[in-house]
């Protein structure tokens, strides 16, 4: 066999690799209920200053129930995916690192923004905020996954 | 990282499996794995014992409900192997481009002048 045929018979694996990663990314398209089961999730995050402040409820069942919808969304979506992402923080170097940022900063506005609205009677712009946080938390989450499906073509660490 | 190639990672369906887990993902489900690489369950179930054995990956099985479930994940070991391979076959990608680029710019010889021109064809997806 020729030098060169030889050499682009050994590139066809590489080829075939970036095939297979991208069928691996596909898989981390969100279905409906993913995205609707993280926007119930943060909506239960951001209604917490109105019932603290209205019903006198304590942080406690708000935390309870959002693990209870957070929990089983992991499990399914780890189902459905067949993959474990693990964790990543914001200091993990891979695509979406500025979308985890913006995750803590709506989480943060909101919660700091919602109970100063409620304070000063501004009810329905606390309702806005709130509102606002959850789909911009929601919208997040996609572009979260799409860091993740970019990571994934990729090929993570390896080449 | 070393680039140098891995005879055991070398054969394309233990590459394709050692190059998916090592795309990103913490742990893949045999499912998943299957259909990314495109190969059957024995195969992948033969392949991945053997990668096993040689301390590549590890292996956890498990049951939802009845149905029973397998996942993998690279042991350091093995990704290891799998990036210095891939580091390989990545340089050996550039070789050839370069080489494809050189022989276009550099045009016929002119002793080549009416022999058909054999020019490496331009590699997918390299920049």
């Amino acid at each position: 066999m020729r030098d060169a045929e030889r050499d682009l018979a050994a590139l066809e694996p590489l080829e075939l690799l970036r095939a297979q990663r991208a069928r691996l990314a596909d898989r981390m398209r969100p279905p409906w209920w993913y995205l609707t089961g993280v926007a119930v999730m943060y909506a239960l995050v951001f209604a917490f200053p109105f019932a603290s402040r209205f019903l006198g409820v304590s942080i406690w069942p708000f935390f309870a129930a959002a693990l209870v919808v957070a929990v089983p969304l992991q499990w399914g979506w780890t189902r459905v995916t067949g993959m474990k992402m693990g964790f990543r923080n914001l200091s993990s170097p891979a695509p979406g690192r500025p979308a985890r940022y913006a995750v803590v900063v709506v989480s943060l506005g909101a919660i700091v923004t919602e109970p100063l609205l409620i304070d000063r009677g501004l009810l329905v712009a606390a309702v806005v905020v709130a509102v606002l946080a959850v789909a911009a938390e929601a919208a997040l989450q996609e572009v979260l996954l799409r860091g993740i499906r970019q990571e994934l073509r990729g090929g993570g660490g390896a080449a | 990282m070393t680039a140098k190639p891995d005879p055991l990672i070398h054969p394309i369906t233990r590459l394709s499996i050692c190059g998916l887990l090592a795309a990103g993902a913490d742990w893949v489900e045999f499912a998943a794995l299957r259909d990314a690489a495109g190969i059957s369950d024995s195969v992948l179930s033969k392949q991945s014992r053997v990668l096993e054995d040689a301390g590549y990956i590890e292996v956890r099985k498990g049951a939802v409900g009845r149905r029973p479930r397998t996942w993998f994940r690279l042991t350091p070991e093995g990704r290891q192997a799998v990036e210095g391979h891939l580091a390989w076959l990545a340089q050996l990608e550039e070789a050839v481009s370069a080489s494809a680029r050189d022989a276009q710019l550099a045009g016929p010889l002119p002793d080549d002048r009416d022999q058909p021109r054999r020019v490496l064809p331009p590699v997918l997806g390299s920049s």
